[in-house]
């Protein structure tokens, strides 16, 4: 069965312009990777019909969920989601247990290994079940949003970084069982991350926005490997030196100036490099990479 | 029954149908109020706040104006049932709602502008309708407001005196309530009787407060603009 997504249209904001034509396959899970302000969550709120906005078109599986300005052709109750919101955005005034309930009495039956006590016990949710809300820490609190949202039994499950309050251990366990879970469940997944490790590790496909559109797309792996086909704008060379690689979160760090930015790269440990960005964009995840050229002896 | 025990009775009887009456009449207004970008937000708001800072003989005489046998409404209330609005029981329910309506709309108000749009959104996406949401998710949320609101509402129409005596005048069974009860005692100097319920009347008013305070304590809020 086809799990095509369709986005097209647009959305206008004061200080911010979404505008995506974008026809994917959802049978591999999507990335999307961007700075902050790219878009990457507006993205995420169209997709859920959250966006009043937006003015264009939504499919899903050949179903119209978005049609013009009419946002909730279908609306957002009825579209088989599951989300991960950034901010977890449990149920306030309710137990863990509680907001667990809250999803599975609302979900449609379908055939599913997940038992809410699997996926307890999997997200190390058990010991906190009767604590409410407000008590959870931030990693806490995102685990049960995870847990809550596969809980709703959704077709498409939309994640807005929902790991990036959790320790490397936990993040690396909820990776893998997610890698596990989701083809597992046939749930089709959108992955909003920084965290290049993460995408590598549940995506197949990605996509780059940058000041709302998309910038670049094609596979998770070799976009991750080459920057540079991120590339396709005005840049101005800058000389940095590369300070940290953190091989867990597949980041390196680059002193330039006084500051200091992760990015993505494959570079050694005090390797000079040639940033082909504007300095203002520095900090964005991706930002070009080459070593700088040896200079010239006169 | 005596005189000053069906006074009692009949205030309470108007003041628990008019709380009643007014939640479900209150809510949508207030949820409106609370979530409405509408330009026409701040005159609604005016409108409903008017009784607060409005005389009572006025709202009464302007009631008595728009619902007497001769006007429309009380014409047509006239066909409908055979009875008068003005100077009976019915008239002083009407009468009540409109004069108590900020007392239930502003502590509603308060309590669903508390409710975070995201966590609407975060139950949409659970599969919650939007009626399983306002029952599920903003009822539990603002039942402190639900209970300030009756509360007041409550102890604002148990104390009510202009409007009543404007629409209702005093017919005892029928519209002579508590206020109007103390008032005549005054009027004939039988200040024993208008102790006992005017020290009543202040103990009871003394301990809705306290109720509000209490149970819905720093989430009570008068909203403004």
């Amino acid at each position: 069965m086809s799990r095509q997504l369709v986005i097209e249209g647009s959305l206008q904001r004061a200080r911010f312009k979404l505008e995506i034509d974008l026809r994917i396959d959802l049978s591999d899970a999507l990335g999307i990777l961007g700075a902050t302000g790219a878009g990457k969550t507006t993205l995420l709120r169209v997709i859920a019909g959250l966006e009043r906005n937006f003015f264009g078109r939504v499919e899903f599986c050949g179903d119209l969920w978005h049609d013009g300005n009419q946002f909730d052709r279908v609306p957002t109750h009825q579209r088989g989601l599951g989300v991960v919101f950034q901010d977890s955005r449990l149920l306030p005034g309710r137990t863990v247990e509680s907001n667990l309930a809250f999803a599975m009495r609302r979900a449609p039956t379908r055939d599913t290994k997940l038992a809410c006590e699997t996926l307890t016990e999997a997200l190390d949710l058990n010991h906190l079940l009767t604590q409410p809300a407000e008590m959870l820490s931030g990693g806490e609190r995102q685990r049960a949003a995870l847990a809550r949202a596969l809980l709703a039994r959704p077709r498409l499950l939309l994640l807005d970084e929902p790991l990036s309050a959790n320790d490397a251990d936990h993040r690396q366990q909820l990776i893998a069982r997610l890698a596990e879970w989701l083809p597992a469940e046939d749930i089709s997944l959108v992955y909003v991350s920084h965290a290049a490790n993460e995408l590598a590790q549940l995506t197949q496909q990605l996509i780059v926005l940058e000041r709302g559109a998309v910038m670049a797309r094609g596979e998770t792996e070799g976009l991750l490997d080459a920057p540079s086909a991120l590339r396709n704008r005005e840049v101005k060379p800058v000389t940095a030196v590369v300070t940290a690689i953190d091989l867990a979160c597949g980041t390196t760090t680059l002193q330039l100036a006084d500051e200091h930015h992760g990015v993505v790269s494959e570079l050694a440990l005090g390797e000079r490099v040639v940033l082909q960005r504007e300095v203002a964009d520095a900090s964005d995840l991706g930002a070009s990479l080459q070593p700088e050229p040896e200079k010239n002896q006169d | 029954m005596s005189g000053d025990l069906q006074a009692v009775w009949l205030t309470a009887l108007l003041a628990a149908t008019t709380t009643l009456l007014l939640v479900p009449i209150a809510s949508p207004l207030a949820w409106w109020l609370a979530r409405s970008a509408s330009p026409f937000r701040s005159f609604v708001e005016a409108v409903v706040a008017m009784p607060l800072v409005l005389p009572p003989t006025v709202l009464g005489f302007y009631l008595l104006i728009m619902l007497n046998p001769e006007s429309v409404v009380g014409g047509l209330w006239v066909e409908l049932t055979g009875d008068s609005l003005t100077f009976s029981f019915s008239g002083l329910v009407i009468a009540s709602i409109i004069y108590s309506l900020p007392f239930m709309v502003q502590p509603l108000q308060a309590a669903f502008r508390a409710v975070p749009e995201s966590v609407l959104e975060a139950a949409a996406t659970l599969g919650a309708s939007p009626r399983d949401r306002w029952l599920n998710v903003v009822l539990p949320m603002a039942k402190r407001g639900y209970l300030t609101g009756c509360v007041l509402t409550f102890a604002h129409t148990v104390g009510e005196f202009g409007v009543v005596l404007m629409m209702g005048g005093n017919i005892p069974g029928e519209t002579r309530v508590l206020s109007i009860a103390i008032y005549e005692h005054v009027e004939t100097l039988n200040y024993d009787a208008a102790h006992m319920l005017a020290l009543g009347l202040l103990c009871f008013s003394f301990l809705s407060l306290w109720l509000v305070y209490r149970y819905a304590g720093h989430r009570f809020e008068v909203v403004r603009g």
